[in-house]
């Protein structure tokens, strides 16, 4: 039993499930619903989709490099059954399932890592410059303790009085 | 095909006719016109006559897989917005293929075993 992927989502197609469309050219499509062979013939790019794996791929979203891709591969040659290997490859699928599920969810933590940066870093900029809405700038310049806590900490006490003199 | 779809209603009208919609299964697809062009560049051969085909089949497009009836038709339509879109689509990365989506779904280079004959 050959479990195929689909063309356009890049999902298991499992035996009795989906659609296969064979092209004049002997090209085999397979899908693995209604959903993908509508996609497919409406000739959408899997690659501009943003639900397919194939955009998640290129896009970074998922992990692309990992030595656990290398166990499942379509094999084109006739391999001999031996038991003792067959017991042994079915401990090991969920052993390595396990493994490549924890890493998928650390690259996907990881990923996320630089989006909170980015939103803090944002978030301090907005305060910086968008402060004169909430306090209006006279009030903010005698009141010290609406100031923030990093002008205090770099610039020292007498240089930013005199700056707010200047201002005034 | 055409230029602007006025509306919806019209859009349906035209694709109604059974030529239309004949049409459609009858173009290459994209990776298949992508291949020849990979393939075809060095050789330039002459193109094989057909009576069935517009201008016997002389005057073709490589890029939109169309025959059109003498040269003037032809070069009218390298100058088209669709032709010109469709080079650069040509032109930019391969098209998704099987392989690819196999790729993307954490399968590894397919394995054919060892080569039999040494090239």
């Amino acid at each position: 039993m050959r479990l195929e992927k689909c063309w356009f989502c890049s999902s298991t197609v499992y035996p009795g499930h989906g659609i296969q469309f064979v092209r004049n050219d002997a090209k085999i499509f397979r899908f693995c619903r209604s959903k993908c062979h509508k996609n497919f013939k409406m000739k959408r790019n899997p690659r501009k989709v943003k639900w397919t794996k194939a955009y998640r791929r290129l896009h970074g979203k998922d992990m692309t490099q990992d030595s656990t891709f290398e166990f499942e591969r379509k094999r084109n040659r006739p391999e001999r059954y031996d038991r003792n290997i067959a017991e042994n490859t079915l401990k090991a699928i969920k052993k390595i399932a396990k493994i490549r599920s924890d890493r998928s969810s650390d690259h996907i933590k990881n990923r996320l890592k630089t989006g909170k940066i980015q939103r803090q870093k944002e978030a301090r900029k907005q305060l910086e410059q968008d402060i004169h809405l909430v306090k209006a700038p006279l009030a903010l310049a005698q009141d010290s303790s609406l100031r923030l806590p990093k002008i205090k900490v770099n610039v020292s006490q007498t240089q930013t009085e005199e700056n707010q003199q200047m201002e005034e | 095909m055409g230029g602007k779809c006025p509306s919806r209603k019209v859009k349906k009208r035209r694709y109604s006719h059974k030529t239309a919609r004949r049409n459609k299964f009858l173009v290459k697809g994209d990776d298949a016109v992508y291949e020849e062009l990979q393939k075809g560049d060095s050789e330039n051969k002459p193109l094989p006559r057909d009576e069935d085909l517009p201008g016997m089949g002389q005057y073709y497009c490589l890029h939109c897989d169309r025959y059109f009836a003498n040269v003037t038709v032809r070069d009218e339509h390298y100058k088209t917005k669709r032709h010109k879109k469709r080079l650069k689509q040509m032109s930019g990365p391969a098209p998704h293929t099987q392989l690819d989506a196999e790729l993307a779904a954490g399968m590894g280079m397919p394995d054919n075993g060892p080569t039999l004959m040494s090239m």
